[in-house]
């Protein structure tokens, strides 16, 4: 059930909670005293990675910004209530997966009131992002784009929260573990969810393989 | 088990999360199921399909104007009402109810005072910058002091003189462990609108800059002056300061937001400085994300530098 990603308590495990190295633990404290600035280092050594997986799960650059701006304000109001018992990254995550999950079902039902949005926009914002391996001759760049533009059809398929999943293994290379704690789920069930995407991603790009 | 049992093993395998006997059991199922060898590869192709999908690569601009908004955000909440009435929950005693209605009467009274105090209620007496302690010390015949003409310290006679113009110019001349000379000197860094007169109050105060008002002075001036010269100089006094949060505090700020390049460098100068001679290893944090993210090469060269010995010592 997609509700049950929704919870911010935080899991009893000691061995989370060694997870959170000393630094953050440092910065967290501070962060939670009121320092500004300890808030805004912790922000930054981990925006970059949650900006760059609210673009892949909404597609938007501006949408995703917004995102960003409502996990760490999130963040911000509710740091008072991260006691330590779990892993900051796997507490941080949760947020995100909650932040995200919300806007994928606002957007799911603005869409049926109102008919799909123009995919112009979106499309616009990953054909300016530089290429990460420009060495690549132009048959394979052009490959990676048909692949990209495929998945990314291929994964507009999935229900949010089987898509959320998908980009916590595949791109933020979560332990099937993490997933679970994150989504407060077992990791069976995350398990089953990764073979449900597996098989639609199968019949999707079944061509391309 | 079945080979679609083990089927749904397969992403598990490939990640490497298989436990190992399952993982045992798996690899000699598959040494003699041509169907699940087959399934196997298909599930590999997939997986480098996947792999080559293109990471969005973030712009820095746009990484940097998300945290400008996220900045601002938080400093509309910091000052707005969500803040106000959060501090006045969490300070307010009793329960929910008895806080919700003593904030009502607040509200109410708020409305009557607006009401007694409205234009032409009653006669509004002007302020003036004039505290009782300051009429008494003057005279009480200046009136409100309209500017101050000359402020010179003496480091040999340890006192500082002042040349103030009220009805009538007056000079004073007093030490800074009166207060009444101090009050005027932190009033002058604070509002006076010279900053040549600021600069040399600066270089007054700094003599007792062990004092919690004068260093409250100095950090004031190093962060809301609005002459760099100034900053600078408050710079240079803070130094003299003993270290503590709020001046590292002031510091971070003006390495991150001051608008002028000498005050950035100087700053983080001093910070940097202080890392290394008491070993503050507290600081590496903010050095490293200096480091990273300054767009100042000689700051980021320095904070490099400095995160680097911090890591050699023990």
């Amino acid at each position: 059930m997609d509700g049950a990603c929704l919870e911010l308590s935080s899991k009893n495990s000691a061995q989370d909670a060694s997870a959170t190295g000393a630094e953050d633990v440092f910065l967290i404290q501070r962060a939670q005293a009121g320092d500004r600035v300890a808030f805004e280092t912790l922000v930054r050594m981990y925006d970059r990675e949650v900006l760059k997986l609210a673009v892949r799960m909404v597609g938007s650059p501006e949408e995703a910004a917004d995102l960003y701006q409502e996990v760490f304000l999130k963040v911000y109001r509710s740091l008072n209530r991260f006691h330590f018992q779990s892993a900051f990254s796997t507490w941080l995550y949760r947020v995100v997966t909650n932040v995200c999950l919300d806007h994928l079902r606002r957007q799911k039902r603005r869409m049926e009131v109102q008919g799909p949005a123009s995919e112009d926009e979106k499309t616009e914002f990953f054909q300016t992002v530089a290429e990460e391996r420009p060495a690549l001759d132009p048959e394979r760049q052009l490959r990676a784009k048909e692949i990209d533009g495929r998945l990314r059809s291929a994964l507009t398929g999935l229900n949010p929260r089987e898509r959320m999943i998908f980009e916590l293994r595949h791109y933020e290379g979560m332990r099937l573990r993490a997933i679970s704690e994150v989504c407060g789920t077992t990791e069976d069930t995350v398990k089953n969810c990764l073979f449900r995407v597996t098989q639609k991603l199968r019949e999707a790009l079944g061509d391309l393989m | 088990m079945t080979c679609k049992d083990l089927q749904q093993q397969f992403d598990a395998y490939l990640y490497g999360e298989l436990p190992s006997s399952e993982r045992d059991s798996l690899e000699s199922h598959l040494k003699e199921c041509a169907a699940c060898q087959s399934e196997l590869k298909q599930l590999r192709r997939l997986h480098a399909l996947i792999r080559e999908r293109r990471s969005p690569e973030i712009p820095p601009h746009w990484l940097v104007r998300c945290r400008q908004r996220l900045e601002e955000a938080i400093e509309r909440e910091e000052h707005g009402w969500r803040r106000l009435a959060a501090d006045w929950f969490s300070v307010a005693p009793g329960n929910f109810p008895s806080r919700l209605a003593a904030m009502l009467t607040l509200i109410l009274f708020g409305f009557g005072l607006g009401w007694v105090l409205r234009p032409g209620a009653s006669k509004v007496v002007p302020a003036t910058r004039q505290t009782p302690q300051l009429a008494s010390f003057l005279g009480g015949d200046l009136g409100h002091i309209s500017s101050i003409s000359q402020v010179s310290p003496d480091p040999e006679s340890n006192k500082v003189r002042i040349t103030l113009n009220a009805e009538h110019r007056v000079t004073l001349e007093g030490s800074l462990d009166d207060p009444h000379i101090r009050q005027i000197l932190v009033d002058a860094v604070k509002s006076y609108n010279n900053p040549g007169i600021r600069l040399d109050t600066l270089d007054a105060l700094k003599e007792r800059s062990d004092n919690p008002m004068i260093q409250n002075a100095l950090l004031y001036a190093l962060q809301r002056d609005p002459n760099a010269g100034v900053r600078l100089e408050a710079l240079r006094c803070v130094r003299e300061m003993n270290w503590n949060p709020e001046l590292q505090q002031a510091l971070i700020e003006a390495v991150r937001r001051d608008a002028n390049p000498g005050v950035r460098v100087a700053a983080a100068d001093a910070l940097v400085q202080h890392a290394l001679s008491q070993q503050d290893r507290s600081l590496l944090p903010v050095l490293q994300n200096f480091a990273e993210t300054d767009s100042n090469m000689y700051i980021r060269l320095k904070a490099m530098a400095a995160v680097h010995e911090l890591r050699q010592t023990p």
